[in-house]
């Protein structure tokens, strides 16, 4: 077998030449051209598709490509240089109509054109690296028509009235405009930006200049912005019904600065209905309005919450300052809690809940509270009254919200240690009377104050209620203990206080009356038998006592008095007559509280259970009381007694104010030194700062008392000053 | 006076014990004859009281009011003023290198100079208060303190120290503090008289912020100093 021989094909080229008649690209163009006249002209239809894309093909494939290019862009340049007269002679709204219709023309034929050229397009032109057809198409129109001197300013002008005409009110041809400004947005170059955008703004922004103006002279402020409001979505329903989407953001841009951003402040000052009138109406919807436009514009919010603010601690400086407001301190606190509910709300429906307006209204809020030094003891005596009375019958649910909002006050004091002490007062007292309307509000604040301020801060509240319940306890086992000893004598009930726990009373004295003595004896034995180390002390000043008097006519009354008073009311069963001064000798009560004694006894209407001579108002040493044997009351049970929380006397105030103060030198004291151990070395202005933050929760210490405590420790060397920097301090081990 | 009744007497027998003034016997006692002279075992023969001193300031011919005296008590680290015991005189004596009542009042010039000093002078300021303050006491009772103060500025100027002793008397009524004592040099050399370069923020002791605040409010404008006199 032998391999087949290998044997070369060729192919040979054809071999007919094909004559390039220099004539014949030439001829092709003629034929091309007039098929471009007859386009433009409407004649399209007798044209043959195919053939005239076999010429167009061929003039490429013959290397004639750059010719036809040319005289294509001749052509259609002439063409359209006619088109441009017969625009440009077009008369007032045809002119648009004119221009609409002709546009429309160009780009079908400018499509057929392009269909036919279809072969140059994909071949000739990128190695050319020249214009598409059509693009060239529109470059030319662009070039021709739009940047025709005598149209160019005409079709801006035109537009930009129409947008005028639409502003006054007037409808327009939306169509027309929205084709015509496609146009511009479809031709290359920034014609539209140039064209129609540009002027659109800054005729637009002179528009509203004016139109600002005009409102702002004759309008409130509500109307100004309802009118802001309606031109701003107009602004923006026009922009996508005939112009670029790209452009919304510009002319809101512009309506945001002119209606609103270079009015800004007159607007929210304006008398009579600017933002603080708007506050205090509780007008929600133009609040609304004017926190969502203003917070298009830069400043916007921060504007309107400066005023807010400003506007709410005058009105809190008001409120904490008036002497009116202040008389009674319950309807103080109502009045502050109200405040803070009506700017929540506002804050709430028509700021959007905005978290630096809350900020801003919690700083107020603790800026002006803080101006009164008696609001620690108006939060508690506001406090008191609830648990007192306040919240009898109400839900729990009720009880929580409204603990809730006594403690975001409470939040915002910065004496928080005053308030502790006032508290401590009023619960004592509550409890000591049994005048508590919910035991379990009263645990449910407490444990409220614990999560607020960590455990100190209730431990001794907390000790108050123990000893309450144990006393309880004991009372029951006295009376198992002794009921039969002590069944015919007065009813005792005693609670027994644990002194660090209660609210520090100086003991005074106060003689007893022979008829309670023996049972109070048989208690403090029977006490002292089970808790031996311990010491009582009767508090006479905070007991009660229940009396049954029978008067000079038969009538029986039960009169419920204090201690004090039962001391010297059971004087009388002795003497018809009693003067001062042996009232004082017998009771040995303080003049100050034997004075008011009296007074509570003798020298109110209703309750004159003695009777005094002379009859004036005030108790002076040389008067003489007498048992008031015509005392009429309607009521069987007559209350004398005075052991309610009341706002405190100016000198009680000032006494209280004095022991907070010597309660926190200690704790300034031990904040110092615990910084000092930490650190060593410190400088005044640090240690200063340093003990302001630890001790922030309870209260703001004055720097020049922290002066005067660094020098105490000095002083007692646990610190020194630096031999070299006078301003710094050191620890001493 | 530190001197009571029962040590005026001591004194007095000594004296008639001695015969001699006991300031200089003592003196020659160190200087000239051993230390076991049979007098020195007498108690008060270790201390040289306020009587002693008097004399010792006539020998030596400087008044007992005179500053000077103070910085003799401070070379000689005296723990109480009007009085030095027999180890701070004697040593005293050594350091300023004087063996001799002459050489003593040659001296007296050179110890003069030594308040001119500004580091010394501090370092005698501060000295002072211990020695002017009472045994056991913490601080420095405020009539002792005006006195101290006076002496001490007529030496080296300060133009608010009448203020100062005046503000003290009318506001504070209180002793003062070893801190507040050392601070007023600081004070005093430091801030101007005008108060222009106070500064409020400066760690002062309060006492002197509180002095401040009562030259403002009495008419010391900052930048001037009106002359009141009362």
């Amino acid at each position: 077998m032998s391999a087949p021989k290998k044997r070369n094909f060729q192919i040979e080229a054809f071999k007919h030449r094909v004559v390039v008649d220099p004539k014949y690209a030439e001829k092709t163009w003629k034929i091309l051209e007039h098929a471009i006249h007859e386009i433009y002209n409407h004649n399209a239809s007798g044209l043959s598709f195919e053939e005239l894309y076999r010429n167009a093909y061929n003039m490429v494939l013959h290397k004639y490509g750059e010719k036809l290019y040319a005289g294509l862009v001749m052509t259609m340049t002439s063409h359209l240089k006619e088109i441009a007269k017969s625009i440009e002679a077009a008369q007032g709204a045809l002119f648009l109509e004119e221009l609409n219709r002709k546009w429309t023309e160009h780009n079908k034929a400018l499509q057929m054109i392009r269909d036919i050229l279809m072969y140059m397009d994909r071949t000739f032109i990128p190695s050319a690296h020249k214009t598409p057809v059509h693009e060239l198409g529109l470059n030319l129109w662009r070039d021709n028509i739009i940047h025709s001197s005598k149209i160019q300013t005409r079709l801006q002008d035109t537009l930009l009235e129409l947008v005028q005409r639409e502003r006054t009110g007037e409808v327009i041809n939306r169509g027309l405009m929205r084709n015509i400004i496609k146009m511009l947005m479809d031709l290359c170059g920034s014609v539209y930006q140039e064209n129609f955008e540009k002027p659109f703004l800054e005729v637009s922004a002179d528009f509203y200049r004016r139109e600002s103006q005009q409102f702002i002279e004759c309008c409130d402020c509500g109307d100004y912005l309802k009118k802001a409001e309606k031109r701003l979505n107009e602004e923006i329903e026009r922009v996508s019904q005939y112009m670029d989407v790209k452009s919304e953001g510009k002319i809101t841009n512009v309506v945001e600065k002119e209606l609103i951003e270079s009015h800004m402040h007159r607007l929210v000052h304006m008398d009579n209905s600017g933002l603080v009138n708007m506050l205090v109406d509780d007008k929600y919807d133009d609040l609304g309005r004017m926190y969502s436009l203003f917070c298009r514009v830069p400043d916007g919010l921060p504007l309107i919450r400066d005023v807010m603010t400003s506007h709410i601690r005058e009105i809190g400086k008001q409120l904490v300052t008036d002497p009116e407001k202040l008389k009674d301190p319950v309807d103080f606190v109502q009045r502050l809690l109200d405040e803070k509910d009506k700017h929540d709300k506002i804050i709430s429906l028509a700021f959007n809940n905005d978290k630096t307006f809350q900020n801003a209204l919690n700083s107020s809020f603790e800026y002006f509270i803080n101006l009164n030094p008696r609001s620690p003891e108006f939060i508690s005596l506001f406090v008191d009254d609830k648990l007192r009375k306040g919240l009898k019958g109400v839900s729990e649910e009720d009880v929580e919200l409204v603990l809730d909002k006594v403690m975001m006050l409470f939040r915002y004091l910065q004496e928080k240690d005053v308030f502790e002490k006032y508290y401590k007062q009023h619960l004592a007292k509550r409890l000591l009377s049994g005048k508590t309307v919910s035991d379990d509000a009263e645990r449910s604040l407490i444990v409220k104050l614990k999560t607020e301020c960590g455990y100190q801060f209730t431990s001794k509240l907390e000790g108050m209620f123990t000893d309450m319940k144990t006393s309880q306890d004991t009372m029951q086992g006295f009376y198992a203990a002794m009921g039969a000893d002590i069944a015919d004598g007065p009813t005792l009930t005693v609670q027994v206080l644990t002194t660090g726990s209660w609210p520090t009373q100086s003991s005074s004295t106060c003689n007893l009356p022979p008829e309670i003595l023996g049972v109070c004896e048989k208690f403090r034995t029977y006490y002292l038998g089970t808790h031996t180390g311990r010491r009582l002390s009767w508090q006479t000043n905070m007991g009660t006592a229940d009396l049954k008097a029978t008067f000079g006519k038969g009538q029986k009354h039960e009169l419920n008095v204090s201690t004090y008073q039962m001391c010297i009311l059971m004087l009388f069963n002795n003497a018809d007559g009693l003067s001062y001064r042996e009232i004082e000798q017998a009771t040995e009560i303080p003049a100050a509280d034997l004075k008011r004694c009296l007074q509570s006894l003798a020298c109110v209407r209703g309750k004159n259970v003695l009777r005094k001579e002379p009859m004036s108002k005030d108790i002076a040493e040389d008067d003489a009381f007498f048992f008031n044997d015509n005392f009429q009351s309607k009521f069987y049970k007559v209350k004398i007694g005075t052991v309610v929380a009341q706002k405190e006397s100016e000198p009680e105030k000032q006494e209280t104010r004095q022991r907070v103060e010597e309660d926190r030198k200690p704790q300034i004291e031990a904040a110092i030194v615990r910084i000092m151990k930490a650190r060593r070395v410190l400088d005044h202005n640090n240690i200063v700062a340093e003990v302001t933050k630890q001790l922030q929760s309870r209260f703001l210490p004055n720097p020049v008392v922290i002066k005067k405590r660094i020098e105490s420790l000095i002083e007692r060397e646990f610190l020194e000053r630096d031999k070299v920097d006078r301003k710094l301090y050191r620890y001493l081990a | 006076n530190k001197l009571g009744r029962g040590n005026r007497d001591k004194v007095q027998q000594l004296m008639t014990i001695t015969g001699a003034r006991p300031v200089i016997g003592i003196l020659k006692e160190r200087l000239m004859y051993s230390t076991t002279s049979p007098m020195l075992q007498h108690p008060y023969a270790d201390m040289i009281l306020a009587d002693g001193i008097s004399l010792l300031c006539n020998d030596i011919q400087v008044d007992p009011q005179d500053i000077v005296m103070l910085a003799i008590s401070w070379h000689m680290k005296a723990a109480t003023m009007c009085e030095f015991s027999k180890q701070e005189f004697v040593g005293g004596l050594q350091a300023l290198g004087i063996d001799s009542l002459e050489k003593f009042r040659e001296r007296i010039p050179f110890i003069r100079s030594e308040l001119k000093d500004e580091h010394k002078f501090q370092e005698i300021y501060n000295f002072a208060f211990d020695w002017a303050k009472e045994k056991g006491q913490k601080s420095l009772a405020l009539d002792t303190a005006i006195g101290m103060w006076q002496l001490l500025f007529a030496e080296k100027e300060w133009p608010l120290v009448e203020h100062w002793c005046q503000f003290l008397q009318a506001r504070h009524n209180k002793a003062i503090s070893r801190d507040t004592w050392s601070q007023l040099l600081e004070f005093a050399r430091t801030v101007d008289p005008a108060l222009t370069n106070y500064d409020a923020e400066g760690a002062w002791p309060y006492l002197i912020d509180e002095f401040v605040e009562y030259l403002l409010e009495n008419g010391i404008q900052k930048g001037q100093l009106s002359d009141w006199t009362h």
